[in-house]
């Protein structure tokens, strides 16, 4: 069974927004809530890298496990997901997120949020696949028609790459290999560490020209 | 736009565009490197110096933007909302990590040791008894105006403690008795509970505070009433004024720190509609955590001693009067002073009867 990720591949990601406009606009998602967004490092001068971040679907997810109401569930293919009906909008699993993923339609006077809504790896809630229902909360269930997510799906550049793990895997090794840079890859240590699959985050050695002259590797991959 | 080979522009124009480019080339050459963003802050700016060092000297070294990554530190991005520009934040884990481990399995089994501990001093030594007969002559001990605080503090106290029971521990305790939607019902009616009579209880805590501070401050006596522990041991009647020293201990500790330090990081995550951090939030409800469960801890005490542990305490706040061997055994110094008419007004033995008469326990 496919472990669903993302891969956002910095060397390539241009900071176009289009996995965040494809987002909202795949699943009407309304005003103030965004699902996925582009984070810009060293904005403006040389060496700038974007990263395109959204829900990673943890192995561990921190959602899951402070949720008062434990309203979150995974799905065999490794997909993070959560039924709104039972959400109380508590605000816990934006508190816990390390990605800052959960996101609230409001944010009002003595706690009143409404219902989280987060990245689905467009596939849907608890409704059945490809209901009104299910849109309604949580957008259209593109996993359930055979799809990939539409962010990975939209990206010019192809560095939001979304799919089973070992395949995203193979392919960042190959591009690394070609590139002889990049070998980061962003969020896998604190998404995926030590998962079931005990599918880590993909280092391959000797890949880069070992370009860190001093004892520090690239960080990259452990943040 | 025209094309430089558009035979309409003259020799001049394109002269004069030449060295518009040329002198605002040179304009931007001569600009440090890290003005050329005007994102970047003076923090920022040495980073940004930096990496682009490194780009001249390790292209293929990506090391200072992971380093900008792993810092926490807000970055650049077009999505507006809260903390959008954090990439990844690192608080999050130490937050769930202390929520789900520490504060809930000391806070939670705390109680439980309190409440047994209890039960326990219940079952041996009963309830504390009066060793004269009551005299059936009352004194006004609670104005009613004083009552009135104490049980609506008492009541949002309640309602807090079993709301934020429900919403802390119901995930262990009632989720698997109760199923998923139900208690999901029960949470969804405890949240804005939880949330609405918080700040009701912040006001409480100040009108209470001021209500009853004259008679908290500490006496020399109360020492020896700690030393003998309120003489709960020994069945003898240790003196004190009107509130001895475990009221007093309950007043300072319990209703003044923990219920200022509970409003306080309270109000930090009821009103989460100004733009403080997650980090802010962590920390607000990990301190909200351990204080309500010290509170209630103390509460269950307080709760105990007027109620159930001591014969004659629970009707003095019910009804505002005690009867003079109450108040003589159990609050010396303040029945002398009602006595001998050195108390201020609250305390001065009424006329009239209270209109639901206690009955002699």
């Amino acid at each position: 069974m496919a472990r669903m990720k993302f891969l956002c591949d910095a060397e390539r990601c241009i900071e176009c927004n289009g996995c965040v406009t494809a987002c909202k606009q795949e699943h009407e998602i309304p005003w103030g809530v965004n699902r996925r967004r582009v984070v810009t490092m060293n904005d403006g001068v040389p060496g700038e890298r974007s990263i395109s971040v959204a829900c990673m679907h943890c192995s561990d997810a921190p959602c899951m496990a402070v949720c008062p109401v434990d309203c979150f569930y995974k799905t065999d293919q490794g997909v993070v997901l959560h039924d709104k009906d039972m959400c109380i909008g508590c605000g816990y699993c934006f508190y816990a997120c390390p990605f800052g993923a959960p996101q609230f339609p409001q944010l009002g006077a003595f706690g009143v949020r409404g219902k989280m809504d987060k990245c689905t790896f467009c596939a849907g809630g608890p409704e059945p696949d490809g209901s009104a229902a299910e849109f309604e909360k949580y957008g259209r269930n593109r996993l359930s028609e055979g799809k990939l997510p539409v962010c990975a799906e939209m990206c010019s550049t192809k560095a939001l790459l979304a799919g089973d793990g070992d395949v995203l895997a193979d392919i960042y090794r190959d591009r690394v290999l070609r590139r002889g840079k990049g070998a980061e890859v962003w969020g896998w240590a604190t998404a995926y560490k030590a998962p079931a699959g005990g599918n880590g985050a993909p280092r391959p050695a000797g890949a880069t020209p070992a370009p860190s002259a001093g004892p520090a590797a690239p960080q990259g991959g452990k943040s | 736009m025209a094309g430089h080979d558009d035979p309409v522009m003259s020799r001049a124009m394109r002269a004069a565009r030449s060295l518009a480019v040329v002198v605002a080339w040179a304009a931007l050459s001569a600009m440090p490197a890290h003005a050329q963003s005007p994102a970047l802050n003076a923090d920022d700016a040495a980073s940004a110096k930096a990496q682009q060092l490194q780009q001249e000297t390790q292209p293929l070294n990506n090391q200072p933007v992971w380093s900008e990554v792993r810092s926490g530190r807000p970055q650049v991005t077009q999505v507006r909302g809260r903390e959008t520009n954090v990439l990844i934040q690192q608080g999050g884990q130490t937050w769930r990590a202390l929520r789900n481990g520490q504060v809930a399995v000391y806070g939670g089994w705390a109680i439980v040791v309190i409440l047994v501990a209890i039960a326990a001093f219940y079952l041996w030594k009963g309830p504390l008894r009066l060793h004269s007969p009551m005299t059936g002559r009352k004194i006004r001990r609670f104005l009613p105006f004083q009552q009135l605080i104490h049980w609506t503090t008492a009541t949002a106290f309640v309602v807090l403690a079993i709301t934020g029971i429900i919403l802390g521990f119901g995930k262990s305790m009632l989720l698997p008795i109760l199923g998923h939607t139900l208690f999901s019902w029960l949470a969804q009616i405890a949240k804005p509970l939880h949330n609405f009579m918080g700040p009701v209880f912040a006001v409480c805590t100040v009108i209470i505070f001021f209500t009853f501070v004259r008679r908290n401050w500490w006496r020399a006596y109360d020492m020896v009433w700690i030393r003998k522990f309120g003489g709960m041991l020994s069945g003898h009647d240790v003196p004190s004024g009107k509130f001895n020293a475990g009221e007093k201990l309950w007043f300072w500790g319990g209703v003044l720190f923990l219920g200022v330090v509970v409003s306080a990081s309270g109000f930090v995550l009821d009103f989460a509609n100004f733009d403080q951090t997650r980090q802010t939030m962590q920390w607000a409800n990990i301190i909200h955590l351990a204080a309500a469960c010290l509170f209630m801890m103390a509460g269950l005490g307080h709760i105990y001693m007027g109620t159930i542990g001591m014969i004659g305490a629970y009707q003095a706040m019910k009804t505002g009067y005690v009867d003079e061997t109450w108040a003589r055994e159990h609050h010396l110094y303040w029945y002398e002073d009602v006595k001998a008419g050195r108390v201020d007004v609250e305390a001065v033995p009424s006329s009239k009867e209270p209109a639901v008469k206690p009955r002699p326990a």
